[in-house]
């Protein structure tokens, strides 16, 4: 799996002001991703607790990797976002 | 002139404060939408905006030697407005905790605790506006006050708190003392019995107990700060030592009136202010920002 196509998925909160900004990031750099809304999700909200041990958002699932909170310098090092 | 914006986090307390109500022009605007606002008029206006954290900071005869990360600002003036930090109940465990029971932002967490049983420290209006928030998702909710009343939020905010009755439960001149739970919050130890019981078995916890400046670098430049830490401005915003200002939460100009109109008020007159004395003073420094790498 080259960079470009690592799967992105969010696990977000509609309200979550953080979940917003990163999907607005991943869109400014034309990056699809699959948006989760834990909050009425209950079965994503279990996995998203059991991958991260804990409950705050957003939660951003690239390939296998985990980044917790919206961390643009860690989601650019994943993405290959110059 | 040429101005940098060394941003933290995007949009400060306003971003995160849901739906504004008393930002004049904007009436019911959201925070996040209208600081996005900001920042493409601050951009349309010349401003270069950076990410990043201002790690230190050196008078150098008439510049202002800024670091942020392994690069080096010079500037003619600054101005301070980095916000204050969320304050934590400064308990055991409380870091552990974190995010697992134990949270800080309503907006952002307050969602994934629909149909359970929550309960806000606070007292202020920001901890009322909070649960207004979370009353939306919550069953059951816990204000745990430490004064014996309400005084400090805004009348249309605890209106609104009336409201929702007996969904919100207040347990006035009572502190969280302790907490308890393995891998997660179960539940916390009170300062006083309630129902019985010094225990409250709750869900999740929200903290809004107000916030302190982040003071460092601006002291580390030799910035006075108040009576209780804010740093300490004139009318003009203008601090102790010339050439540098502050506006908004990092100053208690309106003591606790923090709002997004007043933190904005600060920053126009901070801004005329390092614009004045660019005007009067800029020949002192020989170069307006450049940046240099490490």
């Amino acid at each position: 799996m080259t960079m470009e196509n690592k799967k992105v998925k969010i696990y977000s909160t509609p309200t979550c002001v953080w979940c917003r900004a990163t999907k607005d990031f991943l869109t400014e750099h034309n990056v699809p991703f699959e948006d989760i809304n834990v909050a009425s999700d209950a079965v994503a909200r279990e996995y998203m607790f059991k991958r991260t041990g804990q409950m705050g958002v957003p939660v951003i699932e690239i390939g296998n990797d985990i980044i917790i909170g919206f961390n643009e310098e860690r989601i650019s090092e994943l993405l290959g976002i110059s | 002139m040429k101005t940098l914006v060394v941003r933290g986090n995007f949009g400060g307390e306003t971003a995160t404060a849901g739906q504004i109500w008393n930002y004049p022009g904007a009436p019911g605007a959201d925070g996040y939408d209208l600081m996005k606002s900001f920042e493409k008029q601050a951009k349309d206006s010349g401003a270069e905006i950076i990410n990043g954290k201002v790690t230190g900071a050196k008078n150098n005869s008439g510049c202002f030697d800024v670091e942020v990360g392994p690069k080096t600002y010079h500037a003619k003036t600054l101005i301070f407005a980095q916000g204050a930090e969320r304050r934590h109940l400064g308990l055991a465990r409380e870091e552990e905790l974190t995010a697992k029971g134990v949270h800080y932002c309503v907006t952002c967490d307050g969602p994934l605790y629909t149909g359970k049983t929550v309960a806000m420290v606070g007292g202020g209006d920001a901890s009322v506006k909070g649960i207004l928030d979370l009353a939306k998702y919550v069953d059951k909710l816990y204000f745990i006050v430490r004064a014996d009343k309400l005084t400090r939020p805004e009348p249309v905010n605890l209106e609104e708190l009336d409201k929702l009755g007996d969904k919100v439960i207040t347990l006035y001149s009572t502190e969280v003392k302790e907490l308890v739970g393995e891998g997660k919050l179960e539940k916390v130890i009170l300062s006083r019995e309630f129902d019985g019981s010094r225990e409250l078995v709750i869900d999740g916890l929200f903290v809004e107990i107000g916030a302190k400046p982040d003071v460092f670098v601006p002291t580390s430049l030799g910035v006075a700060l108040d009576k209780i830490g804010y740093i300490n401005v004139d009318n003009l915003m203008q601090t102790n030592v010339p050439g540098v200002y502050a506006a908004g939460d990092t100053v208690n100009h309106f003591g606790p009136f923090k709002q997004t109109i007043t933190a904005a008020a600060l920053g126009a007159v901070a801004a005329t202010s390092a614009y004045n004395y660019y005007k009067k003073h800029g020949n002192l420094c020989q170069t307006h920002w450049k940046v240099t790498s490490q």
